[in-house]
């Protein structure tokens, strides 16, 4: 059992995390408090950098041009990615590279050429659909959206909502029922924005103010039966292992922005007098200190335990779960004591903390609810049969 | 033409260093070592003469405990083609590390060595200066910028008030300041490449050298913490404060 990064690892780390302090910190100075992306010039020049350190498109697969690079490394770099301000939900402002949509690495070649390596390169965007406000957690029974053929279309008719960046996407996965009840009569399709009967009806503003979820209506939107992803009715069984995978960053982003909270913490309780002694001399801000190196520690092992599954092949479903519970609420709680030592000046917008404390309680419900996750858990110890 | 690179492993200038309670030293526990970020500076302008067709081969050096391979694959990963570990247990200072070096140079016959102007942990800003004087080379220490001719170095060193201009004869000693370059980042295909690269280990017995210290260290102790400022009201209580309390001017 090898619990120490090796050298190379280590370097890759040191690496990412010289370039989040010198060259995206810096900036951030100067950027709104909520902002997501930079200014396009600052974008242009660091992503040229990143090329140069060969990390540029850290998700392609290496047979496409991507960096060859490990789930554990991958990992350990987007602990480091996310240790700025707006690092939880725009990971270093995108310059490593666009997040290509799990799903989209199951699709047939020509899907993949128009739409998977066009976002990984950053070109286009894509959205994922399938939250309905019939309920999110359990989307194979609630989807109501339906698909009808007509010749080689087909005509798809209902509506989405929380769907993040659908208003600024090129294109998006629908989820909609094209057969009976359950998992068995969903199918996944890829959908252009500029299809006629797309209609995004409203943001949905939300505590994570820079980003807009939406809210979709789709009426009589022809959709070409070449732009079904996987089988048709299958629209459950595609992908199941990356998105489990897909919990994996999910859960090293909350990571390191727990990290950078708990850092923030133990220098200005260092600093910070109150009643003649510095902070940190008491016994109650020590113990909060304590247990946010605790929460790190184990989101940490947990979160690095589910990839080096994934990286050997192993099942890591549960492994999955259990990190995405675990460093998604961890990391609530070390910024919520790192804002309480900070005291007034936690909660102003002159810190990150009050951005990544709204930020990180989205994180409980996102990709999967820290609930269903405890489902997949229970299903896993109990037995498959629990429903 | 050979360049010869100094690394040192010290404490990465990230770091609050705590200073040990019996006062021998600070505290070395856990905490996160770098290359000595002026010594960075220096395998970066030896890169950049490679990559520029002046120098054919770069070699680091790092005198120190084995983990200074952590430090000499750093360098490699940067662009240095092979690396010299001369291990020792021993506390190194400025002389026994001129030495070292200084028999390395007789080994490897180097046309110019590259070294931070300091390291960050003990501030000496000796090693170079020794290793020049011991080996009767030239020296030009605080460099902001190196132009090779032929047989000669020509370097602008920063100095009190201003830049000097002098011209040294190689094999010669340079010592870096921090606006000799800015040192770029290690990318992935040449982290990989390190792995390959050959580092040779020796002892400083095994060069002819000793390396026991000559300077003993008393006590260690933290800077005196500052005081609080304050906000004046007017110049006329600056300069009453400035005449009369802190007694500046
Ligand atoms: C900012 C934001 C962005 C989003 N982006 C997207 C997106 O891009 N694409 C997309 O498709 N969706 C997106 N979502 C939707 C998100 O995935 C859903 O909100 C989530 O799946 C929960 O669904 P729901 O809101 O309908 O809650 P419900 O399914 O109604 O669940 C309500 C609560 O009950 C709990 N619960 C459910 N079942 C059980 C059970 N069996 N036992 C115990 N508790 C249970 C849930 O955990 C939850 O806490 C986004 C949501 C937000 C807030």
């Amino acid at each position: 059992m090898e619990l120490s990064l090796s050298n190379e690892q280590q370097m890759i780390v040191d690496m990412v995390r010289r370039f989040v302090r010198e060259e995206i910190v810096p900036l951030e100075m100067h950027l709104d408090p909520d902002a997501d992306q930079l200014e396009s010039d600052d974008r242009e020049r660091l992503v040229g950098k990143v090329k140069e350190m060969g990390l540029y498109g850290l998700d392609i697969p290496v047979e496409y041009g991507g960096p060859d690079i490990d789930v554990v490394t991958r990992t350990l770099m987007a602990i480091e990615m996310s240790q700025h301000r707006a690092g939880l939900y725009a990971p270093c402002y995108g310059v490593f590279g666009g997040a290509g949509l799990a799903q989209l690495f199951e699709a047939s070649d020509a899907q993949k050429e128009k739409y998977l390596y066009p976002t990984l390169r950053g070109e286009k965007r894509g959205f994922f659909g399938l939250t309905e406000p019939s309920g999110g957690s359990d989307p194979a029974r609630a989807i109501q959206t339906r698909a009808i053929q007509d010749g080689d279309d087909w005509v798809i008719n209902g509506g989405k909502i929380f769907i993040s960046g659908a208003d600024k996407a090129d294109f998006g996965l629908v989820f909609a029922r094209t057969g009976g009840e359950g998992r068995g009569g969903v199918t996944c399709f890829i959908v252009d924005t500029d299809t006629p009967g797309f209609h995004v009806r409203r943001i949905v503003h939300t505590l994570r103010s820079a980003h807009y979820a939406t809210e979709l209506q789709f009426e009589d939107m022809h959709v070409p039966a070449i732009n079904i992803l996987g089988q048709l009715n299958k629209g459950f069984a595609i992908a199941n292992d990356r998105l489990s995978r897909q919990r994996i960053p999910y859960s090293a982003g909350c990571i390191g922005v727990a990290v950078k909270a708990h850092e923030m913490a133990l220098e200005y309780s260092k600093q910070r007098e109150t009643f003649g002694a510095p902070l940190s001399n008491r016994q109650a801000i020590q113990w909060m200190l304590v247990d946010n190196e605790i929460d790190i520690k184990q989101a940490t092992w947990l979160t690095l335990e589910a990839a080096d599954r994934a990286r050997r092949g192993d099942s890591f479903r549960k492994e999955a779960a259990m990190c995405k519970i675990v460093a998604t609420e961890s990391a609530g709680r070390v910024v919520d004591r790192a804002m309480q030592i900070h005291g007034g000046y936690g909660v102003t917008k002159d810190f990150p903390l009050e951005r990544w404390y709204r930020e990180l309680r989205i994180r409980r419900i996102g990709e999967g609810p820290n609930e269903v996750q405890r489902h997949i858990i229970a299903r896993d110890i109990i037995g498959a049969g629990l429903r | 033409m050979k360049v010869l690179v100094a690394a040192k492993r010290v404490v990465d200038y990230n770091v609050n260093v705590r200073v040990l309670s019996d006062e021998s030293g600070v505290d070395l526990n856990n905490v996160k070592m770098s290359v000595n970020p002026f010594d960075e500076i220096a395998i970066e302008e030896a890169v950049r003469l490679k990559e520029a067709g002046q120098a054919e081969e770069v070699i680091v050096v790092s005198v120190g405990t084995s983990a200074c391979q952590e430090q000499i694959r750093t360098a490699l990963a940067l662009g240095a083609d092979r690396g010299i570990l001369v291990e020792t247990d021993e506390e190194v200072q400025p002389l026994g590390i001129a030495k070292v070096l200084k028999a390395i140079m007789d080994k490897e016959q180097p046309e110019i060595v590259i070294a931070g102007k300091q390291a960050i942990d003990g501030d000496n800003s000796q090693t170079g200066q020794m290793l020049a004087a011991l080996g009767g080379y030239g020296q030009a220490t605080f460099a902001s910028e190196v132009e090779l001719g032929d047989g000669t170095a020509t370097v602008t060193r920063e100095i009190d008030g201003g830049l000097e201009t002098i011209t040294v004869k190689l094999p010669a000693v340079i010592t870096t300041d921090l606006r000799l370059n800015e040192p770029r980042y290690a990318s992935l295909p040449n982290i990989m490449k390190a792995k390959k690269k050959p580092i040779d280990t020796y002892t400083p017995a095994d060069l002819g050298v000793d390396v026991t210290p000559s300077i003993k260290t008393l006590k260690v102790s933290p800077p005196a913490e500052r005081q609080a400022g304050i906000v004046v009201e007017t110049v006329e209580e600056l300069v009453d404060k400035l005449k009369n309390e802190a007694k500046v001017i």
